[in-house]
């Protein structure tokens, strides 16, 4: 038998599809019902056939109905009935997907000749995960990106990415994010395998401070017309990064030189990196008066009771806090990842911490400690994430936090995690 | 087809000769040994810098070690897309017959000699004397161009591929068509050390442009068994070993710690289109008396994907298309009521592959042809050959043509839509030259030290980005 197969292509671009959601709305399928009904009606012409359906994606079996629905009214628009098995003609139509996106197949069958026609769809956004029980943790994407995010900042109508090997200012517009600028660190030095960054607002508030191994980067912006524009320099510093920033509702003078508890927190906290690593070496300023172990991360914790603290977590894997002449032991930290970061949600004790963790699952989750003496005790259900958390900080209000999670497809997506007190 | 290149390409990917009957006693204390060694995972912490990795395969280890050693041109990642590797951009011209790729400055050799266009152009006409999707490879300031007298339009994804990994030339006196060793200095995050008791030992490439790798040195040991990598990995003499994929099931009852690949190796039977088989009505029928859901359930464990397509559904999403049915009525019919005169079919050489080819004879015999498998290690002209390919891109175009320039056709593939794929794949597989089989995914066990492996699109372990767990 000689087949003589006719293929017919039509790309269909349609944006925000929610395949995944359970019962999504049919008339999300509505585009991909028409070209195909519309390539099957160029084969077949006007007439009666027997359409089967069956589905070899992801799509919930639960829509099946709906799809066929609507394949079979568009169908009928170019006059091809849906009719029984008897048909001469069949139209085997095959809900099937690839890694980057859905394609539905049409084997459209007179006699002994079958033609095939494909139209594609693009692939849907999973559900989104939420915690039910104590503290409720949300999260929302802010921004993705093909590349590596290192740390990012919002600004009064965008934001500044920090990629390992330049910064990107994105604009805000109704199409979503536009890149506006675009300028490389230029780093001489190799640059690491697990590259860190922190990105800061800047003292006068129309800029920002970024440290990266090695470099420094300042950006402002320059009020103009039409738009204004960013200007940014880099140059190589081995200066410490400040990586806690007190908030805006913090305020206070600090001592120079070694720093009290008081100090803690109404001060920017400082840490020297190792640009060939991974890790902050352990010397901070201000000096705290007890020799820090190298660490991966610090926050500062807002107790009511017993006043700021400093929490780091060690390259050992041990969390430590200080909060006034020693560091001790945190337990109840065992789930820990390498990142967290604080949290002033104004539940329960006001600040909590947020900590990344894996476990087995393939991907990182997010959840919320207190920490009112030398435990760790959770106060929220983990949040799921997208992949594994590659940095975690806490915005400038101190109200939310950002993650950047690289998923399977490794991309990096920016969420923004905040917390709402359940009643 | 050209059956001489088929023929190469069998004994390309056959690094292994595993002849030896293996002995599977004893198989299930040691599987009771890795279970009891199935901890669970602790959280996450940001990767260590330090410490030894050691890993063991069954073939030749300069294999797993060449893209720890040397980079590309170009890189691929998971979702298919091309990323800037030695080159930071490139651009076509002239309808795809010319292509010019900027190098990346900075960059240099594990000797500290620079990369540059020369050192690129050397290093590829060493790699690819034949077969080259380009007709010509030149060195224009800090750039490298390519000309062909057929368009190229995969070039950048085809550049990713193992094929075209740049080395110094002058670090090994490589000659037009030779294989590169191990002791060549590449660009990438490993250099070689020594080769002490089999073992090829690597060292961490602190100048490395992608960043400095987290261990300080990785040891591969070739040719072990997998009975003796598993042993190593259940009392920690080896932290990555291998998992064939007929292995795959017993490797997760025993909670290992498994990574695997989507299918990437195409188990493919290639048919010779000349002389017995010149016929294509007869290499039809051996396509139709092919159990491939035998070859799957039996031979493979279950662990393989069955297939009729070039490309796995994972790319495409139409592989169900083509019918893998097995038909020996209408393989009969399709013969004619003549026995042909016996054939003769090879394979790649190891045990599975060789029982592999036992079981493809048995069905052609069952639909009236005469086949005997030949011995392993002995390459010879043979009608058939059973082969393992392996997809290097995720890229379904260039996965395409780089599959098709494996078994000597050389045609580069200009369609990039599903449809237009389809047709190609359609118009090769209608010669019934290859007859796709299966598709295994590769797969391997770690120890519980070991942290972040991923695996290229091609399932190979992706060792620069693996960190210890304790290391100091």
């Amino acid at each position: 038998m000689k087949l003589v197969w006719l293929i017919a292509m039509i790309i269909s671009s349609l944006t925000g599809l929610m395949a995944q959601v359970p019962n999504a709305a049919p008339s999300l399928w509505e585009q991909p019902a028409v070209s195909l009904a519309d390539e099957i009606a160029g084969i077949l012409g006007p007439g009666q056939a027997h359409l089967t359906i069956r589905n070899l994606s992801t799509i919930s079996t639960g829509e099946i109905p709906a799809i066929r629905r609507l394949l079979e009214q568009d169908l009928k628009n170019h006059g091809v009935l849906a009719s029984g098995a008897e048909s001469a003609n069949a139209i085997r139509i095959t809900l099937s997907e690839n890694m980057r996106e859905r394609l539905w197949v049409a084997e459209v069958i007179e006699g002994s000749e079958t033609r095939v026609a494909m139209v594609h769809v693009e692939p849907g956004t999973a559900p989104q995960a939420q915690s039910t029980t104590g503290l409720t943790l949300r999260k929302q994407t802010v921004f993705t990106s093909k590349e590596a995010v290192l740390t990012m900042l919002e600004t009064a109508d965008g934001l500044v990415a920090i990629e390992p090997e330049q910064i990107v200012i994105y604009n805000h517009t109704s199409e979503g994010w536009r890149e506006q600028k675009r300028v490389g660190i230029a780093q001489t030095r190799p640059l690491a395998r697990d590259p860190r960054g922190v990105i800061l607002p800047s003292a006068s508030g129309d800029g920002f401070e970024a440290s990266q191994a090695g470099m420094v980067c300042s950006g402002s912006f320059q009020p103009g017309q039409p738009t204004g524009e960013w200007k940014v320099r880099c140059h190589e510093s081995d200066d410490p990064w400040t990586i806690v920033q007190p908030s805006v509702t913090q305020t206070g003078s600090a001592n120079q030189g070694t720093a009290t508890q008081m100090d803690v927190g109404v001060t920017p906290f400082k840490a020297f990196y190792n640009a060939a690593r991974n890790y902050f070496t352990g010397v901070v300023a201000p000096s705290l008066g007890v020799d820090l172990p190298p660490f991966y991360s610090a926050a500062i914790l807002q107790r009511p009771a017993s006043g700021a603290a400093l929490l780091i977590n060690g390259i050992d894997g041990k969390v430590q806090i200080w909060d006034g002449p020693s560091l001790k032991p945190v337990s109840g930290t065992r789930d820990w990842g390498s990142d967290f970061a604080a949290l002033n949600s104004g539940c329960g004790a006001g600040t909590q911490i947020i900590a990344s963790s894996s476990g087995e699952a393939p991907a990182d989750s997010l959840r919320t400690y207190e920490l009112p003496a030398l435990e760790a005790i959770p106060a929220s259900a983990p949040l799921a994430m997208d992949g594994t958390v590659t940095a975690l900080w806490t915005a400038p209000d101190g109200k939310s936090v950002f993650a950047v999670v690289r998923n399977a497809a490794d991309q990096y997506e920016v969420d923004r995690v905040t917390a709402s007190c359940n009643q | 087809m050209r059956w001489t290149v088929l023929r190469q390409v069998a004994i390309n990917r056959n690094p292994t000769l595993a002849t030896k009957t293996r002995t599977w006693r004893g198989w299930g204390t040691l599987c009771l040994v890795l279970a009891a060694l199935a901890l669970p995972a602790a959280a996450r912490t940001r990767p260590h810098y330090g410490d030894t990795l050691r890993v063991e395969v069954e073939g030749d280890p300069w294999q797993q070690a060449r893209r720890l050693v040397l980079d590309g041109l170009t890189a691929i990642d998971a979702d298919g897309n091309i990323h800037p590797a030695l080159a930071t951009k490139w651009k076509s011209e002239n309808d795809n017959h010319r292509w010019q790729f900027s190098l990346r400055p900075g960059v240099h050799f594990h000797d500290g000699s620079p990369l540059t266009s020369a050192s690129v152009v050397a290093s590829l006409g060493t790699d690819c004397a034949t077969n080259c999707p380009w007709t010509a490879v030149h060195a224009v300031g800090s750039s490298v161009v390519f000309t062909s007298d057929s368009p190229m339009p995969n070039l950048p994804a085809l550049l990713a591929g193992d094929g075209y990994l740049i080395a110094l030339t002058e670090s090994w006196g490589g000659t037009q068509g030779g294989v590169i060793p191990p002791n060549a200095k590449g660009t990438g995050p490993f250099q070689f050390t020594a080769f002490n008791n089999g073992a090829l030992i690597l060292e961490a490439n602190d100048a490395c442009w992608q960043g400095r790798p987290f261990a300080d040195k990785i040891e591969i040991v070739g040719h072990k068994s997998i009975r003796d990598q598993w042993l190593d990995l259940s009392v920690g003499r080896a932290d990555l070993v291998e998992i064939p994929a007929e292995q795959l099931r017993q490797a997760r009852e025993q909670h290992l710690t498994v990574e695997a690949s989507q299918p990437v190796e195409l188990l493919a039977l290639a048919v010779a289109d000349g002389g017995v088989l010149g016929d294509p009505h007869l290499r039809a029928a051996i396509a139709l008396a092919v159990d491939r859901g035998a070859l799957s359930n039996v031979i493979f464990q279950k662990q393989g994907e069955i297939t009729a397509s070039l490309l796995p559904s994972a790319l495409t999403g139409y592989a169900f298309l083509f019918s893998a049915d097995h038909d020996v009525n209408k393989a009969h019919e399709l013969r004619g009521g003549l026995t042909p005169p016996p054939l003769t079919l090879s394979t790649e050489g190891n045990a599975t592959m060789q029982l592999a080819a036992q079981r493809i004879a048995l069905n052609l015999r069952e639909a009236g042809f005469n086949v005997q498998v030949t011995p392993t290690g002995k390459p010879q002209h043979t009608d058939l050959v059973l082969l393992r390919l392996t997809l290097e891109s995720n890229q379904p175009q260039a996965a395409l043509e780089s599959l098709l320039l494996g078994v000597g056709v050389a045609n580069p593939v200009l369609e990039s839509a599903p449809a237009g794929l389809f047709r190609v794949e359609h118009e090769f597989l209608d010669t019934h030259t290859l007859i796709p089989l299966l598709y295994l995914p590769r797969a391997y066990a770690v120890g519980g030290r070991v942290r972040d492996l991923r695996l290229s699109p091609d399932g190979a372990p992706q060792l620069a980005d693996v960190s210890l767990e304790d290391a100091p």
